[in-house]
């Protein structure tokens, strides 16, 4: 016991420092505001836990500074609105996916085929890029005249955030579902097929002119091409079902879908991401910087050519949004009975979506991944690999494959965040640079690879934010002189950073960080 | 023995030489194309040259600024995300001290001097803390201190607070509006001699420290370096170069924006030698040429998702140019080099 006082003097003294300001901050307001900023912050930190740990983890295993992570949680918040607000451009979108990924399932084939030299030395140079290049004008082509119902940010009344406030209203009219008119749908899948053939297999001629592995035919492959297939195709037929069953879906189950597609893309992005362009860069690591920075700015344009850049809200699921009888709730069976949107604690009137639903999740998902990290088997080669990297290799085990699976989750938590974000604080252009920067504070107080610590970082950033800014409207009066001092905006986002620099000055590893 | 010295500086430095030398002749080249003759150029007629002067102007600033992030992170190794304090201090203590005090430039050099030493012991009291991407985070820490600072309402009569500072009038004989081809000779000069400067530092047994303590801390300090001083030192050196391009960033630009300040501008410092080359002077300049000109040319031609395409850019340059322009075409012409010593011995022994 006294080793470990000894051992984690400063540690405690800065912890016990902390906990006497939160106090401090405590007292000096009514216990109304004191419990609506607590559950405020508690629910920022939460959002930003979620990115802070996908971050944590990528950085800690991969070494990864993946500044890409904020735009990757704005994509999952954009996506998750798709779904919900406009389940018929989800269910349009289906089809060309299906298709376009069925031609990857064969990639066994194509090893095989690239591996068995059927063509020669200078052949074999061009041929990927050229079919690269015919396959991506094929897609382009026939993407362009594939037929997606979709709002049109250029014009109000169609623009993403007029559809919004109609869908808050209840009164999502869905537009008539789309047809094809420049192009026959024979034609178009025809199109697709190839396409996505041709890039499968370009692809794995470079694989193949690289490693020169030879690949044993594995015909499970061709079980998952027909599957993709088939998918895509049955998808088209029941497109008008589909998209009725969706709208006329409870918004509960509908939002539950919302965050499962969301988290979905997160994974699949997170997973292309490390295969194809994360991962020829672990041997000169500062170039990461350069890609994640430019995929981000890719990002951030393509949403806003696509959803536009005026800010818009997704309206919450109908078990957060009554406003009838019975509201606001008195107590949390009250609530279950109307589902109200708000709840009154303690004289002050809390939201239950954004104030107590999600810092719920926040914590599920702490206490999962948590779960996931020291009981599984996966868990403990990630723990290892934080340590050494290279004894794990040295063991056996395949690392590449647990290096992408970590990236898919963190990615994968990171957009969970923004399509639960979404409902809370709105969809903006700029969503995921704020929360980027948050959650890298959240993790140099923590601690950067300590799991932990991005839970208790991100719980100070947000709680500190939030206090700051109750106070910025209250005042706090300085001891022995009259001036009430009000923070202002620009303060918020400095104070927490002032933190970090403090802490980070006093404990060099973070909260909760190991010496290394 | 004058002659002899004298034709192998100049078959050494012949790249550089050509590229001083286009430099020197671009206005009045720009200026034939439009139709004005050199004359007209000289005494800053309007026409296509001095907007090509205002250009090159800013690449210039861009690549001062560059060049001092480059010295920091290129050669030493210190990641920093608070650079872009180091040359805001510079742009702003400029305007503050011409417009609000009425100083002289040669007094403001004086004090943006010590400003630039300053700001680098402020930086170096955190040395010998923190390491690797907690410097960076403390670093960003005191960078966004200093920019809640200069947009803050209160300082607004000084800094311009969220506008930007605006209204300093530059001294007559430099100024960019009347006096431009001096102004764009003067950041050229200013730009020379620096790169000298710097190509010395670096070549200097200080310098080469430096890069040891890049490549390996520990053993530069079981060596007897004490590492510290050696960082500091490129510290200073850097805050003094990007204070000074603060200063003709100001004294060039009509608002200075308050997003100099921010995390942003570090980011294009360090784009800018990533497109270049980490580690290379050379690979500075090229990149702050090219950042500028794509940035320039897209927003021209493209408008506003200009962004798009320049994110795609540098995706494409870390897939195909690995160490980015300078350092992949150095790495490639040795083996270019090897390839046609391999041919010529081939033909020679035969």
């Amino acid at each position: 016991m006294s080793i470990f006082l000894r051992k984690n003097f400063t540690r405690l003294i800065v912890l016990a420092v902390l906990a006497a300001l939160f106090v401090a901050a405590a007292g000096g307001m009514e216990s109304s505001d004191f419990v609506i900023t607590l559950l405020r912050g508690l629910s920022v930190g939460s959002l930003t836990f979620l990115v802070a740990s996908g971050f944590s983890l990528i950085f800690g295993l991969l070494d990864v500074l993946n500044l890409a992570h904020g735009t990757l949680f704005m994509i999952g918040a954009y996506i998750g609105w798709t779904v919900y607000v406009r389940p018929d451009t989800f269910v349009d979108l289906l089809t060309p996916l299906f298709l376009i990924f069925s031609g990857f399932m064969l990639g066994d084939v194509w090893a095989v085929i690239g591996t068995r030299g059927l063509f020669a030395g200078g052949m074999k140079r061009i041929l990927p890029w050229a079919g690269m290049l015919v396959s991506a004008l094929i897609l382009v082509g026939v993407l362009r005249s594939y037929p997606v119902s979709i709002w049109n940010p250029e014009d109000y009344a169609q623009s993403p955030v007029s559809i919004s406030y109609l869908a808050g209203l209840g009164q999502n009219l869905l537009p008539p579902p789309a047809a094809f008119e420049s192009i026959s749908p024979l034609l178009a899948f025809a199109g697709l097929l190839l396409g996505s053939l041709l890039l499968a297999f370009s692809l794995a001629l470079f694989a193949a002119g690289k490693q020169g592995l030879v690949s044993r035919l594995n015909w499970c492959s061709f079980a998952g091409f027909g599957a993709f297939l088939l998918a895509g195709i049955l998808f088209f037929v029941f497109n008008d079902a589909l998209t009725n069953f969706l709208a006329s879906l409870n918004t509960n189950w509908l939002f539950l879908i919302a965050v499962s597609v969301a988290v979905a893309t997160g994974v699949g992005l997170g997973a292309l991401m490390e295969t194809t362009l994360i991962r020829p860069l672990y041997i000169r690591p500062i170039y990461q910087l350069m890609l994640t920075l430019g995929l981000s700015a890719i990002g951030i344009e393509m949403v806003r050519a696509i959803w536009g850049r005026p800010e818009f809200t997704m309206p919450r699921p109908a078990f957060f949004a009554g406003t009838g009888e019975g509201c606001p709730a008195t107590s949390l069976a009250d609530w279950w009975q109307y589902h109200c949107s708000t709840m009154i604690l303690l004289d002050g009137r809390i939201r239950i979506y954004n104030e107590i639903f999600v810092p719920i999740i926040g914590l599920t998902v702490l206490i999962g991944v948590w779960i996931l990290l020291q009981r599984s088997r996966l868990g403990m080669v990630i723990r290892a690999g934080v340590q050494d990297r290279e004894m794990v290799e040295a063991l056996g085990i395949n690392v590449r494959r647990v290096f992408t699976l970590v990236f898919a989750l963190g990615v994968g938590l990171a957009a969970l965040g923004g399509v639960l974000a979404a409902p809370s604080i709105g969809l903006s252009n700029m969503m995921g640079e704020s929360f980027l920067l948050n959650a890298l504070i959240a993790l140099a107080i923590g601690g950067l690879t300590s799991y932990p610590g991005a839970a208790l970082g991100s719980l100070l950033v947000g709680l500190l934010q939030q206090f700051i800014i109750k106070y910025g409207q209250i005042g706090i009066p300085i001891p022995f002189a009259d001036i009430i001092f009000k923070p202002t905006p620009p303060i918020v986002p400095a104070s927490t950073i002032l933190l970090m620099v403090v802490v980070l000055l006093i404990l060099p590893n973070g909260l909760l960080g190991k010496k290394e | 023995m004058a002659k002899n010295r004298f034709f192998p500086t100049l078959k050494s430095n012949g790249g550089m030489l050509v590229t001083l030398a286009v430099f020197i002749l671009l206005p009045f080249i720009v200026g034939l194309f439009d139709g004005a003759s050199p004359a007209q150029v000289w005494i800053n007629g309007s026409g296509q040259s001095k907007f090509i002067q205002g250009l090159a102007i800013e690449i210039f600033i861009l690549a001062l600024y560059a060049l001092s992030y480059d010295l920091i992170f290129g050669f030493t190794g210190l990641l920093s995300f608070g650079h872009s304090m180091f040359f805001a201090v510079g742009a702003y203590g400029t305007g503050i001290l011409l417009k609000n005090f009425g100083f002289s430039l040669p007094a403001t050099f004086g004090v943006i001097f010590l400003a630039g030493i300053l700001q680098a012991l402020l930086f170096g009291m955190v040395l010998p803390r923190v390491k690797g991407i907690t410097f960076a985070l403390v670093t960003l820490g005191m960078a966004s201190v200093f920019h809640v600072l200069v947009i803050s309402s209160e300082l607004g009569p000084y800094t311009g607070s969220d506008v930007g500072l605006q209204g300093v009038v530059p001294p007559e004989f430099i100024s960019p509006a009347s006096q431009r081809l001096r102004l764009y000779f003067v950041t050229l000069a200013v730009l020379i001699l620096v790169f000298m400067l710097y190509k010395r530092f670096v070549n200097s047994p200080t310098g080469r420290v430096c890069t040891a303590i890049r490549e390996n801390e520990g053993r530069a300090l079981m060596l007897g370096y004490n590492t510290f001083y050696f960082k500091l030192a490129a510290l200073a050196l850097s805050s003094l170069t990007a204070a000074l391009a603060g200063m003709l960033h100001t004294i060039y630009q009509p608002i200075v924006s308050p997003n100099v300040a921010g995390l942003g501008y570090t980011v294009t410092a360090l784009l800018i030698i990533l497109i270049g080359g980490v580690g290379t002077l050379n690979g500075a300049l090229v990149g702050a040429v090219v950042f500028r000109l794509l940035d320039y040319g897209l927003r021209r031609y493209i408008g506003e998702s200009a962004s798009f395409i320049n994110g795609a850019v540098y995706v494409a340059i870390v897939l195909f140019l690995p160490f980015g322009i300078v350092g992949t075409w150095r790495l490639k012409s040795a083996q270019v080099k090897q390839g046609w010593e391999r041919l010529a011995k081939l033909f020679g022994s035969r």
